[in-house]
């Protein structure tokens, strides 16, 4: 299974490169034509500091919004806006100097106070924004002219440049974003019906390469059914994310169908409330760990897709070790493990788990497993907005299902106020002293070390790592195929004459 | 002959059979109007009062402070008295304020209004298409009760009033859109109706979805009324006075029976337009259900509360519109007093 | 104009009315006994990821397996029970909550009747599915219990207008006044005249009820709103088999058979019931 993954990826690392390579030849394609996007993922509204999800960052990163710096589809940190920057000397001080020629889409130039202004949404006392945290080392902004930005931090912080790709360049003169955009991307809004599709134009006045197509309209689906339906009528062009492999059958081996495998950073996890018994004892986390046959679980739901994860790190991260032996499937060491925990009988316990695929089946399969090892769990079933009162913020479960799309996440580890409570100095200090490290190899070898010790831990119950599959009709090319953190750069897409 | 809606209808009859003036009549009906919205009012504050969660939740951050949920909550009003936050929720709603959503920041009427012109086609034109096939065949079902088709068309009737209709959705798509790949599985144009062409191809297998299985419904309504007019004094009369059966059947017969029909249609077009929910759901439609269901799922209250307002005046407006109708329609309501049946 | 004469019925059909009703009890005792039987025996244990996954039908499984490789048989025989628990669990909610307000309304002052009717007639528009949503929404958790009640609260308001009209009219007969003048209580009148006469009509309302929760808690689960999971009802199987329709279209077609025959049953039933308690019929 992983083996395939491996090649796909391989495979699909250099078709995104050739996509992003300036054209060799002569344009056989559409300059004016319009790209239909179908996706799952609406945004709530079109602030990403006003909680409007995931959806956003699809539709707007890098297409309407650009940052001082971008995450490419390949995985590095790339300047955008910022022309340059320099580090002092202790690491605590950046000074940016910004792109020339730089116009928001209203028609006004970019000056160094939008960016001051921009970081400031995002670290704000009513932001809503998940970046919030990692922004938070910043003690202030300075702007000696209109083309200059000094960063000042209280501690060094390794993935700046990174933390503010998340960063949109927001028109400090916009009044209010969570309906319409004033950023500096290639596209501008064009108009939102909400509950069905949202739609982006070329913007004119755009500083940098054109966009290689006209229009891009983002089409919404309720569920992933409905969204394939979609593209096998020819209703839209390309869909972002393929959720269950039972869909893909249609698609692969079809001439008329591209399918596509990129790096995936979705994972799919039983989290434990560590800080609650039974689950403050690593006893009782390893012997859940290996109670659960996870080749069997990854392949109900994915069939022959996906990934097996020892801990919360692809293996796209530098920092990945190959840790699924750790706690590999061994129902006869769970019960003993229990035993020793002091749990003989086993315990009940209930699983908070979001509505909506795959976590219902998951927890089914969780719960017939735990049930061979005589641990009782039972299923709530929850909204996505009730997981995020119930469990994120109130952190009142015992345990819960999610997947986490994020890219560089283990830092989550690092965090003990983190909902699920997981509090091992060892890994705070190795997480911080990776962010405050002054070389990459430094930060690496810091990351690696915490992830095996949150592996050895079990500090949630990792169960695999989603598949990333982009599957398009066969004349549109030059989407991105790894949709990291959600992007979906819609700039490079090419639809064939 | 079945649903309890029609049950409890035929049973009650045409109500209020003394005879007045139209105008007042309209009057009378237009003051239970408003005491009925009043009512649906009192429900709804009820109803969203016992929603888990504090609305103000939806305007807060991560790792709130105090003093920040108590602004937040100071905000939407929830720190109130509970007759406070009425006061203030009668007076918003006569004033059709409905607010701003939690989550997009959007004014909720506007939002609504975006949303009718999916929701009110779908449930108009499914409405009419459900009559066009279920009056005729149910007139058939009735006068060709002894004949194998007669019986036959009863018979579907049966199957299709025991479908759920998002079954009927799923099973129409694969056949159509993947299958056939004659018409769209789902989703609804950017541009709306100005993109008539697609918004159009778009709402036939919603459309379709609808009629079908409410026209199972209404056709035995229909049969029902058709089998009471067959049997009555009237058509007796009317024929024994040298009508032909098609001509009596069709001058008094359809007259008459159309009078329990309309008060019942009244309801079936409510229930249409409600039920709407589930159609939209399986076709990705942008209409007042899939907004309803979203506002629900994310406890966005000022839309729960708007599409629940806007959803029951429509009701009771369509309730309104077809006691009118059967009063002007209705002979002996309209013509002369008529007595207890 | 009432539902009686309505109902008259050739005597030529009555042969044809007779094949209906013993195919409603035929289906309906056909769900009954799996639902039973489900008690103490299924082919498998219901949880047990018994086969691989998505399996075709096979002798081993005769509906094939899900994507978990549980037997559908086994969880559609279950939904049988399931759903037979649902429309009786929503239908006696409905009947006692119904019932109760129905008399009220009817024995109540002028206003206070015309107040409930109004009420009900704004509730009864509201479909069951809608009604039964927010009360789903208003529990904290989903469970099959949350569904049921909030299904029969749903039907309450349908119950209750029938009752309403139904017992109005008893109440206007002959041998009541002449009940109320000798002063039997109010709650004598209900038990001794008015219940009995109008308990034949309500239970065949009670039978076209059932169908209609059933239909109901499908679509609530379809919603994502109905009983949670592993409770393996009809609706949420049909929810959890849409994404594997074309791979494995049985798990998307069988459930939902299921659904339909007994709902047809119980429509069937509730016809021939009606026809054999009307009264005109008898009088012939």
């Amino acid at each position: 299974m992983s083996l395939i993954s491996r090649r796909n990826l391989l495979v699909a690392t250099l078709l995104a490169s050739a996509a992003f390579s300036p054209l060799a030849f002569a344009q056989d394609y559409d300059a004016d034509a319009t790209i239909r996007i179908g996706s799952l993922y609406e945004p709530q509204n079109l602030d990403n500091t006003a909680g409007a999800g995931q959806g956003i960052n699809e539709a707007f990163n890098g297409n309407v919004y650009e940052a001082l710096f971008q995450l490419t589809d390949a995985g590095t940190v790339e300047p955008k806006l910022s022309a340059d920057y320099k580090v002092s000397e202790d690491g605590l001080t950046y000074t940016f100097t910004l792109k020339d020629g730089v116009t928001f889409h209203s028609g006004e130039p970019l000056t160094a106070a939008d960016v001051k202004y921009s970081i400031e949404r995002v670290t704000a006392e009513t932001s809503k924004s998940s970046r919030k945290k990692s922004l938070s080392t910043i003690t202030s902004i300075e702007t000696p002219d209109d083309k200059t930005v000094v960063i000042t931090l209280s501690a060094r912080s390794i993935s700046l440049p990174y933390n503010l790709s998340y960063v949109w360049i927001v028109n400090d003169k916009a009044a209010d974003i969570t309906a319409t955009e004033d950023g500096t991307g290639p596209y501008k809004l064009e108009e939102w019906r909400r509950g069905s599709a949202l739609s982006l134009a070329r913007f004119d006045g755009y500083w940098g390469d054109k966009p290689t197509n006209g229009e891009v309209v983002y089409q919404y689906f309720t569920d992933a059914t409905a969204l394939n339906n979609a593209l096998l009528t020819n209703a839209v062009d390309v869909i972002t994310s393929v959720q269950s492999p039972d869909s893909l059958a249609q698609f692969t081996g079809n001439s008329a169908y591209t399918v596509t495998e990129g790096a995936s950073t979705t994972k799919e996890i039983l989290a434990y409330n560590d800080r609650v018994a039974p689950f403050d004892n690593v006893k009782v986390r390893k012997a859940l760990a290996r109670a659960v046959d996870k080749a069997k679980l990854l392949n109900s739901i994915w069939g022959d897709y996906g990934t097996l994860i020892g801990s919360f790190v692809p293996p796209t991260d530098p920092w990945y070790v190959d840790l699924t032996g750790v706690d590999a499937y061994n129902p006869d060491s769970a019960k003993e493990l229990l035993t020793e925990a002091g749990y003989p009988d086993g315990f009940e316990f209930t699983i908070d788990t979001p509505d909506y695929d795959p976590h219902p089946l998951v927890a089914q399969f969780l719960q017939s497993e735990f049930a061979k090892v005589g641990v009782k769990a039972n299923i709530n079933i929850i909204t996505a907005n009730e997981w995020y009162t119930k469990v994120y913020q109130e952190k009142n479960f015992q345990a819960t299902l999610q997947e986490h799309v994020n890219h560089r996440d283990i830092v989550f580890y690092g965090n003990p106020d983190f909902y699920w409570g997981y509090n091992n100095p060892e890994v705070v200090k190795l997480i911080a002293g990776a962010e405050s490290a002054g070389s990459v190899d430094e930060q690496t070898a810091k990351l690696t070390e915490a992830n095996k010790i949150i592996a050895e831990d079990a500090a949630s119950n990792w169960l695999y790592l989603y598949p990333q599959i982009v599957v398009s009709a066969s004349n549109v090319t030059g989407y991105p195929v790894n949709g990291l953190n959600s992007q979906f750069f819609a700039y490079g897409i090419q639809k064939a004459k | 002959m079945s649903g309890p809606y029609q049950w409890a209808r035929i049973v009650s009859g045409p109500q209020n059979r003394k005879t007045r003036p139209i105008l007042a009549y309209t009057l009378r009906r237009l003051v239970i109007l408003l005491f009925s919205l009043l009512v649906a009012a009192v429900v709804l504050f009820i109803l969203l009062r016992l929603l888990p969660g504090d609305p103000a939740n939806a305007l807060l951050g991560v790792g709130a402070t105090e003093a920040q949920i108590a602004s937040a909550r100071a905000q939407v009003g929830s720190d109130q008295p509970l007759y406070v936050q009425f006061i203030s929720f009668i007076s918003n709603l006569a004033r059709f304020d409905l607010g701003t959503s939690f989550v997009s920041r959007a004014s909720v009427v506007e939002e609504i209004g975006n949303r009718l012109s999916v929701t009110l086609p779908l449930t108009i034109l499914g409405f009419v298409a459900a009559l066009i096939i279920a009056v005729p065949l149910g007139i058939i079902a009735a006068v060709r009760s002894t004949k194998w088709y007669g019986a036959a068309i009863s018979v579907i009737s049966q199957l299709g009033i025991a479908i759920p209709v998002f079954w009927v959705g799923i099973l129409l798509v694969s056949l159509f859109a993947i299958n056939l790949r004659l018409l769209p599985s789902g989703g609804f144009p950017l541009k709306g109706w100005a993109n008539l062409g697609e918004a159009s191809t778009a709402m036939i297998l919603p459309v379709l979805t609808i009629s079908l299985v409410m026209s199972a419904s209404m056709l035995r309504y229909v049969r029902a009324a058709t089998l009471e007019v067959l049997g009555s004094d009237y058509l007796r009369t009317a024929r024994a006075l040298g009508s032909s059966f098609p001509e009596a059947l069709i001058r008094h017969g359809l007259r008459n029976g159309a009078v329990p029909v309309i008060s019942i249609l009244g309801i079936e077009l409510a229930s249409t337009f409600l039920g709407a929910v589930v159609i939209e759901r399986v076709f990705s439609l942008p209409g007042l259900g899939s907004m309803l269901l979203l506002a629900i799922q994310q406890r966005d209250y000022p839309n729960v509360q708007g599409v629940l307002f806007i959803s029951t005046l429509l009701v009771l407006l369509i309730g309104f519109a077809a006691d009118l109708t059967q009063r002007i329609v209705d002979p002996r309501l309209r013509d002369r007093g008529a007595g207890t049946p | 104009m009432t539902a009686i004469d309505q109902i008259t019925t050739p005597a030529r059909r009555r042969s044809w009315q007779s094949v209906t009703l013993w195919a409603g009890i035929i289906l309906v005792s056909l769900h009954v006994i799996v639902g039973l039987l489900t008690l103490v025996w299924t082919p498998y244990d219901p949880s047990a990821m018994a086969g691989g996954r998505l399996e075709a039908p096979s002798w081993l499984h005769w509906v094939g397996t899900d994507r978990l490789g549980r037997d559908f048989l086994t969880q559609i025989m279950i939904g049988s029970r399931i759903a037979l628990t649902v429309g009786i669990g929503a239908v006696a909610i409905g009947a006692a909550i119904g019932v109760t307000l129905g008399l009220l309304a009817a024995f109540a002052s002028k206003f206070l009747d015309d107040a409930l009717a109004a009420a009900l007639d704004i509730l009864i528009a509201f479909p069951t599915l809608l009604i039964a949503m927010l009360v789903v929404a208003a529990s904290e958790t989903a469970t099959l219990g949350s569904a049921i009640l909030a299904l029969g609260i749903a039907l309450s308001a349908i119950v209750a207008r029938l009752t309403r009209i139904l017992a109005k009219r008893v109440l206007l007969m002959d041998y009541i006044t002449a009940a109320r003048t000798s002063g039997t209580s109010w709650l004598g009148i209900v038990f001794s005249h008015v219940l009995p006469n109008i308990w034949p009509t309500l239970s065949v309302s009670f039978a076209l009820q059932f169908g209609l929760a059933a239909i109901a808690e499908a679509s609530l689960s379809y919603l994502g709103l109905g009983a949670p999971p592993p409770n393996a009802s009809w609706g949420r199987l049909l929810q959890e088999a849409q994404g594997t329709v074309y791979t494995a279209p049985i798990g998307a077609i069988a459930p939902g058979i299921a659904l339909v025959s007994l709902v047809i049953g119980i429509n069937l039933l509730a016809d021939g019931l009606r026809d054999s308690i009307d009264p005109t019929r008898r009088a012939r």
